[in-house]
């Protein structure tokens, strides 16, 4: 029987930031991505997409949303990487800030901020000043945060949310509690 | 019958039950819920919510006093990689290396299935030895490769109940090569078979988050409290609390 309750606790979990992993990509609201403060790469960023297989080295300083098969090296040393849900990277990865829906092997260096989605699965290391890790994020691998960095007062807050309710997404800075 | 539907475990979608699990935490410590039970049903396409409370953990307290002091340590979660868990121990000083150990395990099943299935249809020469010995070796050989002594403290959570015993032997005695002198095992068991999947992140200093999770695999074994003495022994510390949940939480220091 329909009931106010389950239309309102509906509209909760939507905004609710844990999804786990194998989500479809369909699912995800813009509403929602604004909720867990996640963000994807620009719409202007170049694409290499599903159903591409490229192998070799992609240097650079643009933004570039990989959704498909790449084996190599990545580096963009100002620009932002977005693994789209799709994409199967098996490379080291050196960029301002990465982002991971898909799959990725290898090291991955996020100078600024890395960022996994519910449906990111990493392999390797990650080295970064900010890491962000969404419910059902899969991660087999080392984490070094960089020392240095004020904390982003506003994850901060985040933390202390999911710390105590839903979970999902804050922010890693080291130096001080986010807690 | 293939080995992963003795273990409990389904392959797709019937997956040994992607169940959401209706939890009578009776609690241990002293449980609070957080989040009322969900009263939306969900589509097909929509997260399963997860069902979580919070319970104050002896456990996890004595193991942050062994690491006191510590310095930058090294810590090995072979839980989920959840934010508030990384983010406790990396504020205060940890390297952590993540490692879901089992999902690792249900992955490999799963890939054992497959290989499996192709050796089947060789030659007897190529058929894949399916002892569980043989397949502890093979799961260990591809998972936790890192040097001896590299690690200070190990999360190792329910992990044991949920993995075939000749695995969880193996597991500890790796773990143990993997743990310096002095190092802490913080592990959890379960008292009785448990009812429902669970998976655990630290809040703070005193309390874990439990929460309900689909089936990931379904737990193998209860360890006795002379079991556990057994696997851990040459550890020369044992500390354990036993929750009102049945849920016992142990320190091993090596």
């Amino acid at each position: 029987m329909w009931k106010k309750e389950d239309v309102k606790s509906q509209a909760v979990s939507e905004n609710a930031p844990g999804i786990p992993a194998g989500s479809p990509v369909g699912a995800r609201s813009p509403l929602r991505e604004v909720s867990t403060g996640l963000s994807a790469s620009s719409p202007s960023s170049a694409c290499i997409s599903q159903g591409l297989r490229i192998k070799g080295e992609v240097t650079g300083s643009e933004d570039l949303f990989l959704d498909g098969h790449f084996e190599g090296k990545v580096n963009l040393s100002s620009g932002s990487l977005t693994v789209g849900p799709n994409g199967d990277v098996k490379a080291d990865i050196f960029a301002r800030e990465v982002i991971v829906r898909g799959r990725v092997d290898g090291k991955i260096v996020g100078r600024e901020k890395i960022q996994l989605w519910s449906t990111g699965n990493v392999a390797g290391d990650l080295q970064t000043e900010r890491l962000v890790i969404e419910d059902g994020a899969v991660l087999r691998g080392r984490v070094e945060i960089e020392t240095g960095k004020p904390i982003d007062k506003h994850s901060e807050a985040r933390g202390a949310a999911a710390g105590t309710s839903k979970g999902g997404v804050v922010s890693v800075s080291s130096g001080s509690a986010a807690d | 019958m293939s080995f992963l539907n003795k273990l409990g475990i389904g392959v797709g979608a019937g997956a040994g039950g992607s169940r959401e699990v209706p939890r009578a935490m009776g609690g241990s410590g002293r449980p609070r819920t957080n989040s009322p039970a969900p009263a939306a049903a969900v589509g097909a396409t929509r997260a399963p919510e997860l069902r979580e409370s919070s319970r104050v953990s002896n456990g996890l307290k004595e193991f942050l006093w062994n690491l006191d002091g510590l310095g930058r340590g090294t810590l090995l979660d072979l839980g989920p990689a959840w934010q508030t868990t990384l983010s406790f121990f990396i504020e205060r000083g940890f390297r952590v290396s993540s490692e879901d150990l089992l999902r690792a395990w249900k992955e490999f099943l799963v890939e054992e299935e497959g290989k499996l299935r192709e050796a089947s249809g060789r030659a007897a020469q190529h058929t894949l030895d399916v002892t569980p010995a043989a397949r502890a070796a093979r799961f260990l050989e591809a998972n936790l490769q890192y040097p001896n002594s590299s690690f200070d403290a190990v999360l190792l959570w329910d992990l044991l109940d949920y993995l075939e015993p000749l695995v969880a032997k193996q597991l500890v005695a790796n773990l143990t090569e993997l743990l310096r002198p002095g190092g802490v095992v913080f592990a959890m068991f379960h008292s009785k078979k448990p009812e429902g999947f669970q998976r655990y992140r630290v809040v703070d200093s005193t309390t874990l988050q439990v929460i309900s999770s689909p089936v990931l695999c379904p737990a193998q074994r209860v360890y006795q409290n002379r079991e556990i003495q057994d696997l851990f022994s040459r550890y020369r510390t044992v500390k354990s609390y036993v929750g009102r949940d049945q849920l016992r939480e142990s320190l091993f220091i090596k």
